[in-house]
Formats: structure tokens, C-alpha cells, sequence
């Protein structure tokens, strides 16, 4: 937001036992800054800085809690915790890997390991358009990044955790196309006795009824329509229609079939799968899923257009590889 | 729609704040907020916090991205948080229920709307001078108008924090709908607390508030409310908005940016039970938890 926004840590401020080299980006609820520690390794680390609650000038590095906000500002580090913690005990090659917590400056920093790449959102916003009536993510990119998502999303299952945010924006490409989740902002623990006293803010278009409602019981079918919305969105370059105009005028299965022309139907049948209304008849969990998704082949054609292919990471790498900048084109939401 | 926005608010010489504020927006349409909890009432705050969060969940529910019908809106937003507030005292078998004014403000297509029941008030400003704003329903305002008192009288009159109208009452409130003004370039939308607009003669406010920017008129006027009224100073809370229209000024932010579908809040949603006395997060907890979190990050090989 242009007011109210808080000034960033200077560039070379200490930071515990790290140096600010500069801002990655920021959000309404935190600042994430690109760190080196003394032997010169590279970090992504987020600041717990909700800009409606306090205040940070130019110059301070302690920020203003007004009286009012201080509740507030506290019962928030919760949730800033809970991603803490969820993300603390994953040890995965798809998951973004959390290396240290700590407190400075009255509020708390998650360092996580950085790494270079971009976002799924990127790369589908620079895909978009750019020969029309072409699939904007080719069949064998989605199979392939999906399978491997969901080799991450499993690990936060098993670890009990929902991540209850799945979208492009945050699954990130590495260099060399592996996916990583990140963002667990939203995560919760997930089949606990307690029912949920929480609900997060939710990303219309990717988010299920059951987060719009709020009624029904949250759980691995809410991310499995995650990824299936997710996945939408690589191949029709825009979200699917949010879930609560679904429910009154169901445009999606169309949306679905328009699609037949570019993908397989094994493949939009298991998207349409995904992206059931009623949570029952969604798959039960991503081992069901990453099942039927390992099912799919590619049909001759495409598998014989390896080029594509290569062209369509090679580009990613060259452009990636041509800015040799630090951290160039990397995003990590705040 | 591009525009400026700020706001803020002092404790005062209270023991709490029970002034909540908060604003939303999607690309076409922002709603604003100002709710004053009232004292001498169980949990006020509790019922400006709810107002607040059912207003703002309301908006998030049909501003897509426009609301249909903007006064209409308001009326069945402020209704709804009227409902919640007694389903609160309900729910938690209160002997009383919570009680708030409120003033909250939409704007879309250029035009601004609003409605407010009680004290909290709402000004819009023009070219340094006072087009309008809100009339309280309080004992002292239905003085004037029966012509038994002078407005200038009004700040020093014993009944002035008598309120006859609030959400969270026993009685349905009454919910005054206002505007459908075309808003011109520069306006000034102004919400706020009785602990602001009482600390200030009408000219006074008007000038103070067309003098500067309000990213930096905004935390003066509530500063300097709290500084008049000295140790037994109220809450005071102010919102403003400054209209910079369609044009590419570069001034203020442009809803623009929110993207399709997309919402921008300062309201925090979540039960009110997250904020409840007592359940402040302790210095115990935070360093327990950071220690379990560093415990974990060993125990599965990282750091």
C-alpha cells in the first residue's frame, strides 16, 4: 500500500548473525528480505510486521506499537508462529526448508533457505497469451511439476498440517523446474480434536466452498481442490471461478472441456476431479490423487515434442542465467 | 478509483481503547469504518470489534468488486453486526449486552455514501470548508434541534455523552442512511470518534483538517485531541480519506493494483475470542515457542 507502509531494514543492517542485503518483497503482514550470513550463503528471511497494526519510519528499527494494536500485534506472532512450526518439523525437497527463528527488534524473523527461481504465477502470466490457443503450460511441465508438488504437499500431510493456500503464486520453480511450496502463512494443524478458531483470508478462484463457508470440516480434500484449482491455472492462464459463484452458476466443467483441444482428457477429467463442489466426492487424499495423476500418459504426440519442452525451460534458465544479480526475479510473498 | 487513506488512534487517558477502525477495498468500491465501544456497558469494545469484523465480512461477501446497492448495503451490514452483537451477549449468557455507536462510509463510481448510528461521526471537507456531516442521535443534539440549546453549548452540556442510539441495544437502532455526493477531486471524508470531534470547536476541525495531508493531519488531530483533554482524555479515533478521483495524479494509492477479485483489509477476521482480555499471548509463551520451533529446525537437520 502506498501509506502506512513500513520502511525495511536498511541494506547491510546486522541482523543476529545475518546482513540485510535487501527487500524481496513485502506484504501486509510481514517484510521478506534477501540475508547473507558471514561465510557469504544466501537467505530468505521474514519479518513479522502486520503494517495495519505498527508503524516503522525510515532510520527506526524498532517498530511503533501503538497501545491499541499491542493485543493484537502479540496474539498475531501466533500465527506467525504456526507457520513457524509447521514448517520446522518438514524435512523435504518440495517444501521451503526453515533454518532459524529468532527474536530482534521486539518482533520474530523465520530464516528459510533461498533459492533461485520464480514463481508458477510468473511463469504462467509471462506464458499467457503469447501464442494464442496454445496450452500456456504444456501437458508434460504440469504432470511432471504437479507429480512432484504433491510429493511436498504429502510430507505436510503426514506431518499433519493443512497448507489451506495453494495457488501459482505460491509454488515456486527452481532453476532447474523442481517445485518448491512456500507460504504456509495460512497453514493450520489439521485433524485436531479442537475444531478450527481460526480461518484464514483465503485466495478467491483457488480456494474451496468449505473456506468460503467456513462450515464444513477442513482437510486434505481442501488442498486437493487447491492443487486441482492450481493446476487450472497453469493450463487456462486464469483462476477457475471462485467457489461461491459455482455454487449458484457452475461454469467450471465447461471451462474444463473448452480445454479438450490442448490436453488430455485423463488429465482435465482428474482436474475436474479435484475441483468438486462437494468435498466427499473430491479425492480423499493426495496418495489417491498423486495415483491417478501417475496413470497419465502422455499421448504419442505429445511426448514426441520434446522441444517444446527444452524450449519452454530453457528460456526459464537463459533468462534466469543472462541477470546475474542475486536473487534476480526471485519472489517470496511477505 | 485512486485516493489517500489514513488512520489512527490514542488510548487517551483510558484504561483501554474501545474505538475500533478499520477500512477494505476491492478495485471499485472501499468501505470505511469507525466504531466507539461504550462504556458504562459491558465488553464495549468487544461489540466495536464485531461491528467491525461483520461489516467488513459483509463487504468481502458482496462487494464483487462493486455492491450492488450501496445504501442499501450499509443498512443491512450495520443490521447484521446489531444481530451478532446480541448473539455474542447470547452465546456468552451476558446479563448485558455490548453496545457501540458507529459511522461507516462506502464509495464507488465516484460517489460516497454512509449511515451511522449514535455519536461517531462522519465530515466531508471541500476546498478547506465543511459540506456536510452526520448529526449525532445523542440527548444533546436532540436539544438543539428542539431549539433548547445553543450548539456551541453543546461540548460543555452535562448530558453530552448521553447516547440514544447505538448497535447492540435491547431496541432495533435506527440507522441513518446519507450522501449519494459526488465526490470532486481533493474531497475529504472524515470518520471518527466522539474523542476527537468533542476535543475541537466545528471551525477548528474543519481548518486543522484542510491545512495538511492527512497521512500527517490525521495522527496530529488524534495527538492533539488526547493533548486538549489532557489525563482524562476519551479514545480518539479518526479515519479520513482524500478523494484523488480517476486521473494519474500518481498521488495516494489505486485500487488498481488490487487484483481481480482480490480484497485489501485492515479488518482482521477471526472469532472475537482471538482478542479477548486473557488471552494475550505471555513473554513465557513467545520464548517457549521460539524454543520449541529452534528445537524442531535441529531435530530435523537444518540450521
Amino acid at each position: 500500500m502506498a501509506t502506512q507502509t513500513n520502511a525495511p531494514l536498511p541494506h547491510g543492517h546486522e541482523l543476529g548473525e545475518y546482513r540485510i542485503v535487501r527487500k524481496i518483497s513485502s506484504g501486509g503482514f510481514s517484510i521478506v528480505y534477501l540475508a547473507e550470513d558471514s561465510a557469504g550463503q544466501k537467505f530468505a528471511i521474514k519479518e513479522y510486521l502486520p503494517s495495519s497494526l505498527v508503524k516503522r519510519r525510515e532510520g527506526q528499527l524498532v517498530p511503533e506499537i501503538p497501545a491499541a494494536s499491542e493485543l493484537t500485534f502479540r496474539n498475531g506472532l501466533r500465527c506467525f508462529f504456526e507457520e513457524g512450526r509447521a514448517l520446522a518439523r518438514i524435512f523435504h525437497p518440495n517444501v521451503v526448508r526453515v533454518v532459524n527463528f529468532f527474536r530482534a527488534n521486539e518482533t520474530v524473523y523465520m530464516v528459510m533457505a533461498f533459492e533461485r527461481g520464480r514463481s508458477l504465477q510468473e511463469i504462467v502470466l509471462r506464458h499467457r497469451g503469447r501464442q494464442p490457443g496454445k496450452e500456456v503450460l504444456p501437458e508434460r511441465h504440469v504432470l511432471r511439476v504437479f507429480n512432484l508438488v504433491m510429493n511436498g504437499l504429502r510430507e505436510v500431510h503426514a506431518n499433519r498440517l493443512l497448507h489451506l493456500d495453494l495457488k501459482p503464486a505460491n509454488i515456486y520453480l527452481r532453476l532447474d523446474g523442481t517445485p518448491l511450496l512456500l507460504d504456509f502463512g495460512a497453514a493450520r494443524r489439521a485433524l485436531d480434536a479442537e475444531p478450527l478458531k481460526l480461518f484464514p483470508m483465503y485466495t478467491p478462484g483457488f480456494a474451496a466452498p468449505e473456506l468460503y463457508r467456513r462450515t464444513q470440516q477442513l482437510g486434505p480434500w481442501t488442498d486437493i481442490y487447491g492443487i486441482g484449482a492450481s493446476m487450472f491455472g497453469c493450463m487456462a492462464g486464469q483462476p477457475p471461478q471462485p467457489a461461491d459463484q459455482r455454487e449458484l452458476d457452475d461454469k467450471v466443467p465447461q471451462t474444463i472441456d473448452a480445454m479438450a483441444d490442448r490436453y488430455s482428457r485423463p488429465l482435465l477429467d482428474l482436474i475436474a476431479w479435484c475441483l468438486k463442489l462437494d468435498a466427499l466426492e473430491r479425492p480423499q487424499s493426495v496418495f489417491t490423487l498423486q495415483r491417478a495423476l501417475r496413470r497419465i500418459h502422455l499421448t504419442p504426440e505429445a511426448a514426441q515434442k520434446p522441444s517444446t519442452a527444452a524450449r519452454w525451460f530453457d528460456t526459464l534458465a537463459s533468462r534466469a542465467g543472462t541477470r546475474r544479480r542475486d536473487g534476480e526475479g526471485v519472489t517470496q510473498p511477505g | 478509483m485512486r485516493f489517500t487513506i489514513y488512520q489512527d488512534s490514542l488510548i487517551g487517558g483510558r484504561a483501554s481503547n474501545q474505538d475500533r477502525m478499520g477500512y477494505c477495498f476491492t478495485r471499485d468500491s472501499l468501505l470505511m469504518l469507525v466504531a466507539d465501544g461504550m462504556g458504562g456497558h459491558m465488553r464495549g469494545e468487544v461489540a466495536a470489534h464485531l461491528s467491525l469484523q461483520v461489516a467488513g465480512a459483509s463487504f468481502q461477501e458482496e462487494a464483487k468488486p462493486k455492491l450492488a446497492d450501496p445504501p442499501a448495503f450499509l443498512d443491512r451490514a450495520l443490521r447484521r453486526a446489531h444481530r451478532e452483537i446480541l448473539r455474542y451477549q447470547d452465546m456468552h449468557g451476558l446479563p448485558e449486552s455490548p453496545r457501540t455507536t458507529i459511522v461507516a462510509c462506502l464509495v464507488q463510481d465516484g460517489r460516497a455514501w454512509w449511515g451511522h448510528a449514535g455519536d461517531s461521526r462522519l465530515y466531508l471537507l471541500r476546498g478547506g470548508r465543511l459540506v456536510t456531516r452526520t448529526r449525532d442521535h445523542s440527548k444533546v443534539q436532540s436539544l438543539i434541534d428542539s431549539g433548547l440549546i445553543e450548539e456551541r453549548d453543546s461540548g460543555s452540556h452535562p448530558e453530552r455523552n448521553k447516547v440514544l442510539n447505538c448497535l447492540g441495544s435491547p431496541f432495533e437502532p435506527t440507522i441513518e442512511l446519507g450522501g449519494d455526493v459526488a465526490l470532486e477531486p481533493g474531497d475529504t471524508l472524515m470518520l471518527c470518534s466522539d474523542g476527537v470531534w468533542s476535543a475541537f470547536h466545528e471551525e477548528e476541525l474543519v481548518e486543522q483538517l484542510s491545512a495538511e495531508s492527512i497521512l500527517s493531519g490525521v495522527p496530529r488531530l488524534v495527538q492533539r485531541a488526547v493533548g486538549q483533554t489532557g489525563a482524562m482524555a476519551d479514545n480518539a479515533t479518526a479515519l479520513a480519506m482524500t478523494w484523488e478521483a480517476d486521473d494519474a495524479t500518481g498521488v495516494g494509492l489505486s485500487s488498481q493494483d488490487v487484483p481481480d477479485g482480490a480484497i485489501t483489509t485492515t479488518i482482521a477476521v477471526g472469532l472475537i475470542d482471538e482478542t479477548a482480555e486473557g488471552d494475550a499471548i505471555t513473554e513465557d509463551e513467545i520464548e517457549r515457542t521460539i524454543r520449541e520451533i529452534r528445537e524442531a529446525i535441529s531435530r530435523t537437520g537444518g540450521g
